[in-house]
């Protein structure tokens, strides 16, 4: 079989891509980025937009010029195309359709009462799922493109395991228990309830046993990975497939809408969100769309949606007891080689970077969440566009509105704080810097002095440069799979839930949402 | 996208088996973090 196509069309998105990078470059496209506010992606407008601008048009230019033959490099250069083909849609809502949502949600807000883009969450995270799902059942993916999309799965994958350079010792610590019990009676309780209700509404045990995986642990690789131990048919999987791509489409909407109306902190709903979604792929997507512009969410709920994943092998195990015990006649099955034959290697990726993170090659180890603290003299000076040293010390407005409302201030640990955040115009510590971020969180004080701690809190953190460099290429892979997942979901795949396993995958995953919900908001606090 | 219009792969992935499609994120990935590590 022959992949590639011949088609002009990777050569004209490339010269787009490469025309649209050389316009920032040149300052033309400068009143457009100004109007959107998009000045901060400006660089990597320019490196994106010339790298797969000359991807494409080499692939372009290959796909005219020869003659395709069976093999490898057809395989490999037939890929190229979706590959342009998804980055091009990405560019558009990345750079173009989140900013101008986000005015459009500002400029309606006196209207409506409300910020619609808000709400809805309409971010490109959303928007770059919703534009691949109307590609696929509108427009149709196009041949050419066909083939690289595929690739979208190992954009997430690959974007997890980079995931594991963002995380410390210390950090997991400080959460590895929390989710390990959490994650452990949500999906021990989750794989229960299926196993119950589908014995009660009389499904096939195969079905049952592969719906339970796929409902409580980690959506579609688990469902695949239990599928041989229940012996289930393809028919079944795909069923299970369905149902949580379905369920995990709404969730991926619903959460971050209902995490904002509860007015959530990143932690709870990072949490919450790696506890009751149902398919890894989902998670990351509605940690995105809940925090657009940062991580903290996201790795919260990697770390939940990692430590189900590692709770595969023992569902795995009990899936077999039971189905061999309810099936007299299913043959034998290997359980060693069933775990060790389906395990996701790219969660010991992860695991294996989280490794080398820890020994402090990407950043020294003392740095939390990626930053770390510096209020010495050279780091509490910037400079401005013309190059002029800018102090980052706190100024006379700043100190007298802090002044003004100290005594709103009741906790001795957070008056001592403050005091010296007064007296030396910069914060002295990493434990002040703390404490005043918890008077930041508990709304203490009037908006404007709340600006000054956040302004103070910003002067002293610092991003390490590569961890800086490893959000930006996650968010990218990240963004990558989104589209490339919506370019999957078709309608076709969405109503193969339909019937029993919907409903039981239903019930199962509200169940585990609200169930999950309830108990983040009371046992999970805010630290960030 | 149908199962059949790929003879190689599946409808989901390019690769033969998730766990090859594991292995070559798991060699990208340190592909880049060694990249970063070097030049950043």
């Amino acid at each position: 079989m022959v992949y590639t196509r011949r088609t002009v069309w990777p050569l004209v998105l490339g010269i787009l891509m490469v025309a649209y990078a050389y316009m920032v470059q040149s300052g033309a496209m400068e009143p457009v980025i100004k109007f959107l506010g998009t000045g901060r992606n400006a660089g990597e407008m320019q490196i994106l937009g010339y790298a797969f601008g000359a991807i494409g048009i080499v692939a372009g230019l290959l796909q005219l010029l020869t003659t395709p033959k069976d093999g490898q490099g057809d395989y490999l250069l037939s890929m190229v195309g979706g590959v342009i083909f998804i980055m091009a849609v990405a560019f558009i809502v990345k750079w173009g359709l989140d900013p101008l949502m986000a005015q459009w949600g500002r400029a309606a807000q006196p209207t409506l009462g409300f910020n619609f883009a808000s709400v809805m969450n309409l971010n490109y995270v959303v928007m770059g799922i919703l534009a691949g799902i109307v590609i696929v059942n509108v427009f149709k993916v196009p041949g050419w493109a066909e083939n690289g999309v595929r690739l979208s799965r190992l954009g997430l994958k690959t974007g997890v395991i980079l995931l594991g350079a963002l995380y410390s010792l210390a950090e997991l610590a400080h959460l590895g228990k929390l989710s390990v019990v959490l994650i452990g009676v949500f999906v021990l309780g989750s794989v229960g309830v299926v196993l119950w209700l589908g014995a009660r509404r009389n499904m096939p045990n195969s079905m049952t046993g592969v719906l339970a995986a796929g409902v409580g642990v980690c959506g579609v690789s688990a469902a695949v990975a239990a599928a041989p131990v229940v012996q289930a048919k393809s028919t079944e999987i795909a069923y299970t497939i369905g149902t949580i791509l379905l369920f995990g489409v709404l969730c991926m909407f619903i959460f971050p809408i209902v995490g904002k109306s509860m007015g959530m902190g990143y932690i709870q709903f990072g949490a919450w969100a790696g506890t009751g979604i149902l398919n890894s792929a989902q998670v990351a997507g509605a940690a995105l769309a809940f925090q657009p512009n940062g991580i903290e969410t996201l790795k919260v709920a990697e770390i939940f949606n990692i430590t189900r994943v590692l709770f595969l092998p023992i569902i795995v195990l009990w899936l077999a007891v039971w189905y061999v015990r309810r099936e007299v006649s299913a043959q034998k099955v290997d359980l060693v080689q069933v775990i060790v034959g389906k395990f996701p290697v790219f969660v010991l990726g992860f695991i294996l970077m989280f490794a080398l993170s820890s020994t402090g090659i990407f950043a020294p180890a003392q740095h939390y969440q990626g930053s770390y603290f510096d209020n010495s003299e050279k780091a509490m000076t910037t400079k401005d566009k013309d190059g002029k040293p800018v102090s980052k010390l706190l100024g006379d407005k700043d100190l007298a509105a802090l002044q003004a409302e100290a005594a709103k201030v009741q906790r001795q640990d957070q008056k001592s704080a403050l005091q010296r955040l007064i007296e030396n115009k910069k914060l002295m510590s990493i434990d002040d810097d703390d404490t005043l971020r918890g008077v930041v969180n508990a709304k203490i004080m009037s908006k404007a002095a709340n600006d000054v701690l956040v302004k103070a809190h910003r002067a002293v953190r610092h991003t390490a440069k590569k961890i800086a460099m490893f959000r930006d290429l996650i968010a990218w892979f990240f963004t990558f799979g989104r589209v490339g997942l919506g370019m999957q979901i078709t309608m076709s795949s969405i109503k193969q839930a339909g019937g029993q396993p919907l409903v039981v995958g239903s019930i199962v995953g509200v169940i585990k949402a609200l169930g999950s919900l309830l108990v983040v908001w009371l046992l999970v606090s805010e630290t960030i | 996208m149908a199962e059949d219009k790929f003879d190689r792969g599946s409808a989901l992935t390019v690769f033969k088996s998730d766990r090859r499609e594991d292995f070559m994120a798991l060699v990208l990935s340190l592909i880049i973090a060694l990249l970063v590590y070097l030049f950043i």
